[in-house]
């Protein structure tokens, strides 16, 4: 009788022992997964990078002072990584929509997307400042 | 006694196994935070987007000084500097980020500047549009306390020289060499135009002229016209147009080679 109890014990020490490493095998695994919101950092600045690349000689402003949005499209197209998806719309001061067109490559299919706000001031002589959204999402 | 000692282990063996287990598990899950809170660390440096925030907010302070030189050179008021930098400071306060955003600026005031604005255009042989202003910016956040200042100095300087040479019949041939600077680097012009004085007013020199400017593409132009006056010194001024779109205006004075 003892030994059948110091059996059962042994069984349930054992259990025990294989349910401490395995809890920790999973506490791992969610650490990797929270992970993933760095990712969308990584995503941000794509964004940020890519209209201020686009700011560097002043073309952003022109394109919106021109309202010439095809060519903006074009541009944002070669900047932004293959593989990207965006969506941008321009506002004025006052946040009333700027852009008639639509400028985007295509839809978003992806769980992973992300926001970026940016100001645009205009390099013209009749000072401009727009507020530009971006929303980006990796294409699937 | 040995038996007593075998028992002990005996009886032991199953806390141990746990003890054991215990140890791994802490082994696992520290190198795991470990390797989680390294790499953590270096996504932070690389890609946190507050970095290209100040990038971004930088690039925006030099196109809005840029786009207010633009229009002073072209004849607006001066105040259009803290005008625009003021409506570029209120578009920032609207931005919807997580950390507080603190923009202010300075305009710079001397001799020479007036409200960040300096244009010169009087001097023989150079005009100068220039834009200064100085500017801090803090940023609070739950990760991030940032306080950094830096200068926008935006300047178009033109440089003329020439002279002129006789041909004849009373006509003379002018000769000069124009240059263009951006902050004191080489830079092209958009446009040149050239007036001479002829009899007290400001004559534009064009095709009639025989007009001729030659780019060599290092932000120096060679000019020449042709222009018949009785009188022994050619008064001309260069009207200049940067890539940016600032105006500046230079004269000089051009005597017989």
């Amino acid at each position: 009788m003892k030994s059948r109890s110091r059996g059962q014990v042994r069984i349930i020490e054992a259990f025990l022992a294989v349910l401490l490493v395995f809890s920790s095998f999973a506490i791992s695994a969610n650490l990797t997964i929270t992970q993933n919101t760095t990712r969308h950092y990584d995503l941000t600045s794509v964004g940020l990078q890519a209209l201020m690349k686009l700011d560097s000689d002043g073309s952003l402003g022109e394109y919106i002072d021109d309202r010439d949005w095809t060519a903006l499209l074009d541009t944002l197209n070669l900047v932004v990584p293959a593989g990207v998806s965006f969506n941008l719309t321009v506002y004025d001061e006052q946040m009333q929509q700027v852009n008639t067109d639509v400028i985007s490559n295509g839809g978003f299919s992806s769980q992973e997307t992300a926001f970026v706000e940016y100001v645009c001031a205009s390099r013209g002589s009749v000072f401009h400042c727009y507020i530009v959204h971006l929303y980006l999402g990796v294409a699937a | 006694m040995k038996r007593c000692k075998k028992n002990f282990r005996k009886n032991s063996s199953g806390q141990l196994l746990i003890v054991a287990a215990l140890a791994i598990a802490i082994l696992i899950s520290s190198t795991t935070i470990y390797v989680y809170e390294l790499s953590r660390e270096i996504n932070n440096v690389e890609s946190y987007p507050i970095n290209d925030f100040i990038l971004a907010l930088r690039q925006n302070t030099k196109n809005t000084v840029v786009s207010s030189l633009s229009n002073a050179s072209k004849g607006g008021e001066k105040t259009v500097l803290t005008t625009n930098l003021n409506a570029l400071v209120q578009a920032f306060r609207s931005l919807h980020g997580l950390e507080t955003c603190h923009l202010t600026f300075t305009a710079l005031n001397n001799s020479n500047y007036d409200s960040g604005i300096w244009l010169s255009w009087t001097s023989n042989s150079s005009g100068i549009s220039s834009a200064y202003t100085n500017f801090t910016l803090k940023v609070y956040g739950m990760e991030t306390n940032i306080a950094e200042e830096h200068t926008v100095n935006v300047t178009t300087t033109v440089t003329i020289n020439g002279f002129y040479t006789k041909l004849g019949g009373g006509e003379k041939l002018v000769n000069l060499t124009c240059a263009v600077y951006n902050e004191g680097q080489p830079a092209l012009a958009e446009n040149i135009t050239l007036f001479y004085e002829d009899l007290g007013s400001w004559t534009l020199a064009d095709s009639s002229n025989n007009l001729l400017i030659t780019d060599y593409g290092n932000g120096t132009y060679f000019l020449s016209f042709t222009i018949s006056t009785s009188s022994d010194v050619v008064q001309v001024s260069a009207h200049v147009y940067d890539l940016r779109d600032v105006f500046v205006q230079a004269n000089t004075t051009c005597y017989e080679a």
